[in-house]
């Protein structure tokens, strides 16, 4: 499979410890304008937030990724819980019944930035990111898109007290993030491998950020300067999951030539 | 352009309120069975829509394997108990290394989040109501060790599953795929639907004039894929393409030309390398809901041409429900049917046609036919649209 280029990368990462039981670094709800959002939830302000610092990092109007040549694909493991919860808990009175389905993450940003070509949903943890990012580079290797968005959003806090009663099988701290990743055609090589079983992964560094974890790492390593090949791995329930990147060739801040 | 892999179907599996499994489930579409009930299940006195296609018995497996009581689990093993029958297999005979799990779903197993909130299970069981549980379960249970992949394009996800189930074949991920999807039917469903004012009081009518909502309804519905040419018994069909496109429009409202859909329709058919003359059945989202059937019908009228006259379009939804994350692959497996048995089952309660309605929406009963190239299209929540191409035995 021929490697994808980077051409922006925007991750907003957890700031400080949240209020809750849990060790949850939390990230601010986003302030948008316009009567549009006032029932938005969290999750999809953040995915907003996400496709703007993507934008920035690409030195990119938003009209640049319009249209139906942009292909959209969206991964989490729990984003959607924050808004079930609460339309379970107010019995369906204030939440809008839509908000509830992750789908509504994506559409936001379709919506926001007139984004209507080809799209795709995970659901799962880093595994599954790993592999929206290889489906991605199919995408545009078929030139069905001329580029490829992949989304990725995790919020813990409006469950923090459900994750603290998982303390035995999840890894803390929880970071919150929301993550846009622009791809485009590049060269080299991509690599995605998956195996189930093994031995439990070890504490991902700087706490567990979900299905954002590969975006996360991928900013850091643009962030480094690092140049040559990039493995990004992962795991989710008992998959283990790499993607191996021989040639990361990148426009955006930070990156590597 | 290389010829791509053709990936075939080579058995169907299903749990449905009209049946508990393939052989029932299609006996009851030609006949025109509803599935439509009064909800027993769960309490509902307080909501103005009580009736849905609810399964009421999970049919006869013996040994749930130690998965837990999940309904939606449940659901998509009592699917693949009725798959391994149709296939005659069960443990899978092949590597387990070698067999993926795909499966598409709105809901996942929010009735467990909705039951441990409520005290009604322990709060830890909240876990549960991860949308990829159900499908990380089923693999479980059926002994599969290759990827396991859960898709959420809302009421498209059995299409989105299928797809990605064949794409996993494609680039030799897997020797085998049971892909599909699910949906129970659940007070946090029912209640979210019932606060959109989408249900009706009355029968689903779709592409018909008085049609006034859809109900919901649950069910489990898997195939199981094959590259063709490691098969050698007989099989149901192939998957030929398969498009998707968002709508960027509105989170719950569909944009009302219907554009993503025929953006979508366009690039299934360019997959499947057929043009809109060679279809000649189309399995229709049909929810009969006001916009729904008159957007659908604007778009295969621009997408499929003057042939959008020609052929039959039929929708399931009316003795069923609409089954959500299930509904694309049962329809999916309704064109195949079709195919293999040369009847093409009616669009139920459809009786005074809508004037903006004006395709050939089977109306009355099942017609004799043998299509050979089949379209199915699925629309979902957040502007999520697919297509599915399929192509007869």
């Amino acid at each position: 499979m021929r490697a994808p280029a980077v051409r922006g990368l925007g991750v907003l990462s957890g700031q400080g410890p949240g209020s809750g039981p849990a060790p949850i670094w939390t990230l601010p709800r986003p302030e948008r304008p316009g009567d549009r959002f006032r029932r938005a939830t969290r999750e999809c302000l953040l995915a907003l937030a996400a496709v703007d610092a993507m934008l920035e990092d690409g030195k990119a109007p938003r009209e640049a990724i319009a249209g139906e040549r942009t292909a959209l694909l969206y991964v989490t493991a729990a984003a959607y819980a924050a808004s079930n919860r609460e339309f379970i808990e107010r019995r369906g009175g204030v939440m809008h019944f839509a908000y509830t389905a992750p789908a509504v993450v994506p559409a936001e940003v379709a919506i926001e930035f007139g984004v209507t070509g080809a799209y795709g949903i995970l659901l799962g943890g880093a595994p599954s990111t790993l592999r929206a990012i290889e489906q991605a580079a199919r995408l545009l290797d078929e030139d069905r898109c001329d580029r490829a968005l992949l989304l990725a959003v995790e919020i813990f806090e409006e469950c923090g007290d459900l994750y603290a009663r998982h303390r035995r099988y999840t890894r803390w701290p929880l970071v919150e993030t929301a993550a846009c990743l622009w791809l485009e055609r590049g060269a080299g090589e991509l690599r995605f491998q998956s195996s189930r079983g093994g031995k439990a992964a070890k504490p991902a560094r700087g706490g567990e950020r979900f299905a954002a974890g590969p975006l996360a790492d991928l900013r850091e390593w643009l962030d480094r300067g690092a140049t040559g090949p990039l493995e990004l791995s992962g795991r989710w329930r008992d998959e283990h999951a790499r993607l191996g990147w021989s040639t990361v060739r990148s426009h955006a801040r930070g990156s590597a030539a | 352009m290389a010829t791509p892999e053709r990936v075939a179907i080579a058995a169907a599996g299903v749990v449905t309120p009209v049946g508990p499994d393939l052989e029932a489930f299609w006996s009851a579409l030609v006949t025109g069975v509803s599935g439509i009930s009064q909800i027993e299940r769960f309490p509902v006195a307080d909501l103005k829509v009580q009736r849905g296609g609810e399964v009421k018995k999970l049919g006869r497996i013996k040994d749930w394997c130690g998965v837990s009581d999940c309904r939606a689990t449940r659901l998509l093993i009592a699917a693949a108990d009725d798959l391994c029958a149709q296939a005659g297999f069960r443990p899978l005979p092949l590597d387990p290394a070698r067999v993926a799990v795909v499966v598409g779903t709105a809901l996942g197993g929010v009735e467990e989040g909705e039951k441990a909130l409520a005290g009604d299970r322990p709060r830890r069981r909240f876990r549960e109501a991860l949308y990829d549980g159900p499908g990380d379960r089923l693999a479980r249970w059926l002994g599969a060790r290759g990827p396991v992949i859960t898709v959420s394009t809302a009421c498209a996800s059995g299409a989105s599953a299928l797809a990605t189930g064949a794409d996993l074949l494609r680039r030799d991920e897997a020797d085998a795929v049971v892909a599909g999807g699910y949906d129970a039917l659940c007070r946090f469903v029912l209640r979210g639907f019932n606060a959109l004012r989408s249900l009706t009081r009355d029968e689903v009518r779709p592409f018909d004039r008085r049609r006034s909502g859809l109900l919901l309804g649950e069910a489990g519905a898997l195939a199981l894929l094959v590259r063709e040419r490691d098969l050698s018994g007989p099989r149901l069909g192939t998957v030929l393409g398969y498009g998707s496109a968002s709508d960027g429009f509105h989170i719950a409202a569909p944009e009302p030309e219907g554009r993503g859909l025929e953006r979508a329709i366009r690039a299934a058919l360019a997959d499947a390398r057929v043009s809109p003359r060679d279809v000649d059945l189309v399995s229709a989202h049909g929810t009969a809901t006001l916009l729904n059937d008159r957007i659908e019908t604007a778009a295969l009228k621009r997408a499929l041409g003057p042939r959008a006259y020609e052929v039959p379009v039929n929708s399931i939804k009316g003795g069923l429900g609409h089954t959500m994350g299930a509904a694309a692959a049962l329809e999916a497996f309704m064109c195949l049917l079709s195919a293999q048995r040369g009847l093409i089952p009616p669009t139920l309660h459809l009786e005074e046609p809508d004037p903006e309605c004006d395709l050939d929406y089977v109306p009355g009963r099942a017609r004799a036919a043998r299509p050979h190239v089949m379209l199915s299209t699925s629309m979902g929540f957040g502007g999520c649209n697919g297509a599915l191409v399929l192509e007869a035995a």
